[in-house]
């Protein structure tokens, strides 16, 4: 029963909130000049000015659609004086910026930033502190905004990797509510590394540079926030499990794609296979879990080499390599792993060097919606009659998804969950569009 | 979502939901389309193709798991066969599974429908050699308790590295196996360690049901050896003294801690059933998944202290059958029938043995052995080695295994305290359970159930594994 009352198609009110926010866009020339300048599939980064670059990021409000088909009320940090969007912008910065962050809240209760993994972070130009109210009990995990007000944030990123920023307050309700993104510092060897080490070995391909930024919703806790009702933390109960704010199969539709106009970051990987003179780099997944639960994520058909955690290379006191092999990604509440990826056409298998085994007759299959209709990378072959394909030109489509199944699931349906695919194009030059 | 709700058709299931209609109008749908589109099995003579190393069937079945006390609504099942419809008594849980039906003649293949068993067949493949390639054929032989639900098959191998989409057995990118049918995989696996497979097809129930089990890949080590590590007995080395195998082509000396040579193995392959979800597929429901929880939770597809009960038929390559190819029970455990696999660990005072645990359950498991330091070697068949050489393994009572997430551990089985040992029946006894103590009760009060085992440590009467799990005594 609570199920049904809070699935109360709310789409009127996210279609005119959607065509509101896009025509304010269009009058202001904002987001469609942010959106031409991303790559559609891959890390959308927004970029500042280095030494010195500056965001602002407004908190509030807005709504992102699920895989059920239900929309969901949300908070979160959207750049400023645009469109909401969720998660929070993608900040990519060079190491040894000053990064200035401007948080103008237009929420109705205190908000903050806080830079887990940044040290020295000063807010408003003091150093960054726990709040206590006049008793000693801690009120805010950072300096906080208050409702229409702002706080500026500055640090030095001194460290490379992959980091999360969230809200410092009320985390339990403003994480969960959405106030969340990700902070990417580039190391100073070069953008096509993940970290600084001379003997070369954390360089990738910066063309399948990938974020999977894993969060989870209880709508019940959305559905409070929203009419402003309190909310008994004891009863949190996820139902949603998001992959850079979307659900599958939105997960793998392109960064910025319209009929997600609040959920800007798609999940594809696209990759091409190892090739040791052509495409020698591996790419790169970087893994962000702001939920409150550990995660096993596991991407099929490759291990990833897990070489970061938490902003630091996994290397010993002499730069020994700890750097180590996984296919389930286990990572924890707050965590960020670095995991590199390859994936190698291990037994080139093709028309001429064929499986050794008999294809069945396209009678006595069933086949899925990205099958090629043939074993071989770069081939199409038959299809059931009646059956067609989103297949484009022989890829490979192979599934990265949460090995808790059960959070492939949105509210009782199934396969709408943390699920992405990693595309495995043929190798250059190739007939793909 | 079945497979056939993206290529055949919008699924039963999806149907149901997005429609809100009767059972009987929405699934009569696909059956009408399937049967269009996927007329009578054209039998391909398949001349050319090798025989396979094993032929394993998808279909339904039931399990035991303790009765007592009940979880109301759900368990135990009102609709578990009995012994009037030729099944042992005590059956209580349905479930999806697999089972070996290599060597059946069509008719016993036939009787195996809703005879699935939990885990599912272990089983094992030595590593890639150059010539030496393994080849599973995999049947599907529909669902007798849900004539309605037509679900495909596949069999996915978890972990396998540079897979191909036909191979991987995820059936949105890929093909799966419709009921009748037959498809095989070949693999040609370049890296040893602890796997885990099962179906990927409405991979969140499939899975959950119980089509899931571990696979081993033997390493190429266990056949050439190494400087310091001759050829083992897998590799037919008969010389006395020589291990068993090596989990990992570690390069290292017998003598090394951190070699990988081990005198005895055994499977821990860890599930969880949740009983609301059992019951809704018996009796066409849908539960919602995202109310998941772990009502029992399982080892080798028992229950402590079914745990310890004895194996039935494990040896994949050796099956042991009834005349209408049916599973022979556990001796003294008639209603342990489709669960064959024991998860006591049985060795001598200083042997090294090889746990390998993997975890298709969908919740974090905490492994404790008390009092037997293990070195953990390999993770998700890695071995603990750096990419520059540097050994990474290390020392533990306990591991933090994940969902879908596997681990090698090795321990040398302390001395025999003596006499009648610390049980009074022989042996030393040590226990291995899951120290998330929530999932080794069961609902049941005194933490005596759920995923518990022992080790039981003698002072040599042991003999020889003939098989992974092999008590040996």
């Amino acid at each position: 029963m609570r199920k049904s009352s809070l699935k109360r198609i709310r789409l009127g009110k996210v279609l005119l909130v959607a065509g509101g926010l896009v025509l304010i866009g269009q009058l202001a020339g904002i987001p469609s000049a942010v959106a031409q300048t991303q790559p559609a599939i891959g890390i959308a980064c927004t970029n500042s000015v280095s030494p010195n670059p500056t965001f602002n990021l407004d908190a509030k409000s807005g709504y992102i659609v699920l895989g059920d088909g239900n929309t969901m009320f949300m908070w979160s940090y959207s750049l400023g004086e645009q469109s909401f969007q969720y998660p929070g912008p993608v900040l990519c910065v060079n190491q040894g910026d000053t990064v200035n962050v401007i948080l103008n809240n237009t929420l109705a209760e205190d908000v903050s930033i806080m830079f887990p993994g940044q040290e020295n972070v000063l807010a408003n130009g003091a150093p960054a502190q726990p709040q206590f109210n006049g008793g000693g009990a801690l009120t805010s995990l950072t300096n906080a905004a208050p409702p229409g007000g702002s706080m500026t944030y500055s640090f030095v990123a001194s460290k490379p990797g992959t980091y999360l920023y969230q809200s410092g307050t009320s985390p339990e309700k403003q994480v969960r509510m959405g106030l969340a993104g990700v902070l990417i510092v580039r190391p100073t060897q070069g953008a096509n590394f993940v970290y600084n080490q001379a003997d070369g070995r954390y360089r990738f391909t910066p063309e399948e540079e990938f974020l999977v930024f894993l969060s989870e919703i209880d709508p019940s806790q959305h559905q409070a926030a929203e009419q402003n009702a309190p909310f008994d933390l004891t009863t949190y109960h996820v139902h949603y499990w998001l992959i850079n704010g979307r659900t599958f199969p939105d997960t793998v539709a392109d960064n910025f794609a319209s009929r997600l106009p609040s959920q800007p970051y798609g999940a594809l990987a696209r990759v091409h296979p190892y090739d040791a003179t052509n495409h020698p780099y591996p790419g790169l997944a970087r893994y962000v879990n702001v939920g409150f639960e550990e995660i096993a994520f596991h991407p099929h058909g490759n291990n990833g080499v897990v070489i970061g955690r938490d902003g630091n290379p996994l290397e010993g006191p002499a730069g020994q390599d700890l750097t180590f092999e996984k296919f389930a990604i286990n990572i924890g509440p707050g965590q960020t792993w670095d995991v590199l990826v390859k994936w190698y056409d291990a037994e080139n298998y093709s028309p001429s060097n064929p499986v050794p085994v008999t294809i069945p007759d396209v009678a006595n299959q069933t086949i899925g919606m990205w099958w090629s209709g043939s074993p071989y990378l770069g081939v199409q072959g038959p299809l059931p009659p009646g059956v067609t394909t989103q297949n484009q030109c022989g890829e490979y489509y192979i599934i990265s998804h949460n090995h808790a199944l059960f959070q492939l699931d949105a509210w009782g349906m199934t396969m709408a969950g943390q699920i992405t695919y990693m595309r495995v194009d043929p190798p250059l030059p190739n007939s793909c569009p | 979502m079945s497979s056939q709700s993206i290529s055949r058709s919008l699924s039963r299931r999806r149907f149901l939901k997005n429609a809100g209609g009767t059972l009987f109008g929405a699934s009569l749908l696909p059956k009408f389309v399937a049967g269009v589109l996927a007329p009578s099995e054209i039998v391909r003579a398949q001349a050319t193709d090798p025989p396979p190393n094993l032929y394993f069937a998808g279909t339904d079945g039931w399990i035991h798991l303790p009765p007592s006390p009940p979880i109301e609504f759900y368990f135990p099942d009102d609709l578990a066969p009995g012994t009037d419809r030729g099944y042992p008594a005590g059956l209580n849980t349905y479930i999806f599974g697999f089972r070996n039906i290599t060597g059946l003649d069509d008719t016993q293949k036939a009787n195996q429908k809703m005879r699935a068993q939990h885990n599912a067949p272990l089983f094992w493949v030595d590593q890639f050699n150059g010539s030496n390639e393994f080849r599973l054929q995999l049947t599907n032989l529909g669902l007798q308790q849900r004539p309605d639900l037509t679900d495909s098959h596949t069999l996915h191998w978890h972990g396998f590295r540079n897979v191909i989409t036909f191979f991987d057995g995820e059936p949105t990118g890929s093909l799966s196996v419709p009921i009748g049918r037959n498809f095989t995989y070949v693999y040609r696996p370049r890296d040893p360690g602890t796997y885990m497979y099962h179906c990927h097809v409405e991979d969140v129930e499939h899975v959950h049901m119980g089509m899931t089990g571990p696979v081993f890949v033997r390493a190429l080590q266990n056949f050439t050896g190494a400087t310091g590590a001759p050829i083992a007995r897998l590799g037919g080395n008969t010389t006395a003294g020589v291990p068993m195998g090596y989990a990992y082509n570690d390069g290292r000396a017998l003598s090394d801690p951190a070699s990988t040579a081990y005198d005895r193995e055994f499977a821990i392959f860890l599930s969880e059933v949740w009983a609301e979800a059992h019951w809704c597929d018996s009796h066409i429901q849908l539960p919602d998944w995202s109310d998941y929880k772990a009502d029992f939770s399982l080892l080798n597809g028992r229950v402590y202290p079914d745990t310890l009960a004895p194996n039935g038929s494990v040896d994949p390559f050796n099956p042991a059958r009834d005349g209408n190819g049916d599973l022979i029970a556990p001796a003294g455990r008639p209603e342990l029938q489709y669960q064959p696999l024991s998860a006591l660990v049985t060795c001598n005072a200083g042997e090294r043995v090889l746990l390998r645990f993997a975890n298709l359950g969908f919740r974090e498991a905490s492994m404790t052995l008390a009092g037997i330091k293990m070195r953990v070697v390999g993770r998700d068949a890695t071995p603990m080695i750096g990419r520059d050489g540097t050994d990474n393994s290390y020392e533990t009572n306990t591991i933090l295994i994940g969902a879908g997430e596997s681990f090698d551990c090795i321990f040398t089985a302390p001395s025999f305290s003596g006499g009648s040992g610390s049980s009074g029946q022989g042996y030393d006894s040590y226990v291995l359970h899951n120290r998330r103590l929530t999932q080794v009760s069961n609902l049941s009060g005194g933490g005596l159930a759920g995923q518990r085992t022992e080790v039981r440590v003698y002072q040599s009467v042991v003999d020889a594994q003939q098989y992974p799990n092999d008590w040996g005594i």
